[in-house]
């Protein structure tokens, strides 16, 4: 038999607030957490705001040693899972062992500490690189580090899916669960906002001079955010012998590659919208089964256009309300859907959705059921994380308050009786 | 696991481009040159700059001009191998998908890629740091930009080679391409699609170069090498196509080898203020995990591929993981001696040996015990920098 899979905790590190509680609050508000970049000079870009963590100390969260080996976009997932385990109410001694494992996803990983490696390379020579922080390079430790403080010993994986990496991540966890490869998986994804980066999003056009809007008939493009969102996956069996509450239960995943272009989507969307379908079909479901779609929604033209398609193609006249957090936190890169799965917790916790802030105009071209500016209540028994990423990856994730899933299966969707 | 089959192999290596030419280098005993003229960058400023690179590697006599300039290093051997992996495995012909059966889904929609890399393409986002810190940030080429992401390389694959049923990028350091396969293997298992790309990628670059040189990477001569050859950073990328036995049978592919068995498993530093950390205990419990997962005994092994690569500290402590595992004088075999450290690439590379040893096409590279008998049964190990490790388990065909 196959297992459930649940979400037992969560822990968050986010431009509009550190933790649960704050996160939560912020999402139902409608709180933006766009501001002038401080972590660099960004006004010779043209380009200066970014949703950047603001108030996260390394050391309210890490150890000594922890700080010492671990660079910025670890020390914010490390944050985060620690958050997350607490929510769950577990302690380490409880997860310590083989049976759990840690997957994370990311972008880039600790791309400052390449950043600075470059430097001290190019201005200095090879002799001028400090030798300690070459060690501290590579996106695999993201989950090494983690794994550490946990006491993780079984599977140490980074999936580094760009966009769409949280919620690779999340897909993979459920997957490790329920092929009996583990018992808990401390998972999800995080990315730090980095000069390079930045300066390539301008360069590439698709940076927005204000603000994110999403959807939007003048939205003028993507701003770019930071931060880790960390959840606590658990098998049935494992949340149960210990009388956990879960906060959801996660569904199955759809993936697909579009093989069309490395940044832009497929225009005709065929493989965003044969995701969608999986992901709601393989969760045993079907479009009408579907209460809320966090939605990619970054706020360019391409994108929102493309994933606009794609909803009216699964979900036909049926106008399901969707909402984009990148309106309020930028676009978190491989953080992003990771943060937006904490979201759709968030969803069918309270059954509130999270606003698309800053939407003036409707664009025919995004004719969607857009939860405008101000948070609404609604059904939340399903609610579905939508994700693309440079690479052509598509990846959506369904979340559903528990009891509401049929028994899951690893087959095709037309396995189910 | 359910096993699963090998119907193809792509192979870009220091030992050559293809299987047929990689499997006789390792017959023959073959070993990269690390003393030729570097190509990968300009080595003039190093002294005795060795490291095994892909010598002539020219993407375009595979891949035709067009849009090579778009592609770094990377994405370059890692299209090319996917290339030959899918023509090996009788999937695509002169290029083209070969004809489904009636009623069936294109392979295209049913074939997907699990890539392992560890260090991105250091070389596009180092190019670009160069133009932002001698020139100006706004000067970078936003062509090249995509490039910095890490799933670059595995995104060009499936552009190049249409493959749309999916395409997941893996980074756990050396172990990566060993996981992968313990990725495919769910994916396959949740029949996500029909076929799969399994393995890994590694570019050579100056700044990869640079960082194990100033890292103080102490390639040298294994210990236990009868050949005293030394160790090096090594380059290439290495799939194999992998899929269910049925679907195997289905189309007729012939199956070049079985996968069995995965195991993996972390064990952290026992010092706080370490970070590096070669741990044999993980491996130990990665090859006893694969050997469950196989449903075989130590005894059943035949042949140890391991990622002995002539760093020290970490080809002892493999050795005597692989030892406490398996028992005394297992026979356990070295090719990165041969090709490389390729670190993403390196487990990619050492399930393509292992076909070799399984087919009974290659037998040198000991560095422990000796070949007794024909080889049925093989394990690959991984040893990754940071106290992580797995192991697969692999058979020969059923003839």
């Amino acid at each position: 038999m196959v297992q459930r899979v649940f979400v037992t905790g969560v822990g968050v590190v986010s431009s509009i607030g550190l933790g649960k509680a704050d996160f939560f609050r912020a999402l139902e508000a409608g709180t933006s957490g766009i501001s002038s970049v401080t972590a660099f000079d960004a006004v010779p870009l043209g380009r200066v705001r970014a949703g950047e963590v603001k108030g996260f100390n390394a050391s309210d969260h890490l150890t000594r040693a922890e700080q010492r080996r671990v660079g910025r976009c670890s020390a914010m997932a490390l944050g985060a899972a620690r958050m997350a385990l607490a929510d769950a109410g577990l302690e380490v001694a409880d997860v310590a062992g083989p049976r759990t494992a840690v997957v994370l996803g990311t972008t880039m990983g600790e791309a400052r500490i390449l950043a600075e490696l470059d430097r001290e390379w190019i201005t200095a020579g090879p002799e001028g690189i400090a030798r300690a922080p070459v060690s501290r390079y590579g996106s695999t430790l993201l989950s090494i580090h983690i794994a550490r403080a946990v006491g993780a010993r079984g599977m140490v994986l980074t999936l580094p899916a760009a966009c769409a990496a949280g919620n690779y991540a999340l897909s993979f966890s459920a997957d490790l669960i329920r092929t009996g490869r583990a018992d808990v998986v401390v998972t999800g994804a995080a990315e730090l906002l980095q000069e390079l980066q930045f300066s390539g999003f301008v360069r590439l056009a698709a940076m927005a001079p204000d603000k994110c809007q999403p959807f939007d008939l003048n939205r003028q493009g993507l701003l770019l955010g930071e931060g880790a969102g960390l959840l606590v996956l658990e098998s049935a069996a494992h949340a149960q012998a210990r009388d956990a509450q879960p906060l959801a239960e996660i569904g199955s995943y759809g993936i697909s590659c579009d093989a069309y272009h490395i940044t832009r989507p497929h225009p005709d969307a065929a493989g965003s919208i044969s995701a969608m379908l999986g992901a709601i079909e393989r969760s045993g479901l079907r479009p009408e089964d579907v209460d809320f779609i966090n939605a990619h929604g970054t706020g360019t033209k391409h994108n929102d256009a493309a994933e606009s398609k794609v909803v009216r193609e699964v979900f036909g006249d049926r106008r399901v309300p969707i909402s984009s957090m990148k309106s309020m936190l930028g676009h978190c890169m491989g953080a992003a859907s990771a943060l937006e799965a904490i979201g759709c917790i968030f969803t069918v916790q309270s059954g509130i959705y999270p606003p698309t802030i800053g939407y003036e105009t409707l664009d025919p071209e995004c004719d969607l059921n857009v939860v405008a500016n101000v948070a609404q209540r609604g059904k939340s028994d399903v609610v579905i994380n939508n994700s693309l990423a440079f690479g052509g990856y598509n990846a959506v994730t369904v979340f559903a308050k528990p009891g509401v899933l049929p028994p899951p299966t690893m087959g095709k969707p037309e396995a189910r009786a | 696991m359910i096993a699963r089959a090998i119907t193809g192999v792509g192979v870009v290596s220091p030992l050559g481009v293809g299987r047929d030419v990689f499997f006789a280098a390792l017959a023959a005993g073959a070993r990269a040159s690390q003393s030729a003229r570097i190509e990968s960058f300009d080595a003039s400023k190093y002294e005795n700059p060795r490291i095994a690179e892909v010598r002539d590697f020219d993407a375009a006599r595979y891949l035709g001009a067009r849009g090579m300039r778009t592609l770094d290093r990377l994405s370059k051997l890692l299209v090319v191998a996917a290339r030959q992996c899918l023509h090996d495995a009788g999937l695509k012909s002169a290029g083209e998908w070969v004809e489904p059966a009636a009623g069936d889904a294109s392979w295209a929609a049913r074939a997907g890629l699990v890539v392992s890399n560890a260090y991105g393409s250091l070389e596009a986002i180092t190019e670009l740091d160069r133009v932002a810190l001698l020139e100006d940030r706004r000067y970078i080429n936003p062509s090249r930009f995509p490039l910095t992401v890490s799933n670059t390389a595995a995104g060009y694959a499936s552009i190049w080679e249409d493959l749309r049923a999916l395409n997941v990028s893996v980074s756990d350091g050396n172990c990566g391409a060993l996981d992968a396969v313990a990725c495919a293997d769910m994916l396959l298992g949740s029949a996500r699609a029909d076929v799969l790309l399994v393995g890994g990628a590694e570019a050579m670059s100056e700044p990869l170069f640079v960082a194990f040189r100033r890292f103080g990477a102490d390639f040298g001569p294994s210990e236990a090498d009868a050949s005293s050859a030394s160790g090096c950073l090594g380059e290439g990328a290495a799939l194999v196509a992998l899929e269910t036995p049925e679907v195997a049978r289905a189309r007729s592919a012939p199956v070049l080898a079985e996968v069995l068995g995965y195991g993996t498993a972390f064990a952290p530093p026992p010092h706080p203020g370490s970070l590096l950390y070669a741990a044999p205990e993980a491996l130990t419990e990665a090859i006893r995990d694969a050997l469950r997962d196989a449903n075989l005994q130590a005894t059943d092994v035949d042949v140890v591929v391991s990622g002995v690569s002539g760093m020290r500290a970490f080809d002892g402590a493999e050795l005597s993981a692989i030892e406490a595992a398996l028992g005394q004088r297992p026979f356990v075999v070295a090719p990165k001696l041969a090709f490389g450290e390729t670190l993403g690439a390196g487990g990619a590379l050492g399930i393509a040996s292992a076909i070799a040893y399984l087919r009974n096409e290659a037998r040198g590279y000991a560095v422990r015990g000796e070949l007794r008998g024909p080889v049925r049964t093989a394990v690959v190990t991984s040893m990754g920098y940071y106290g992580n490790a797995s192991a697969l388990v692999m058979r020969a065909a059923s003839s």
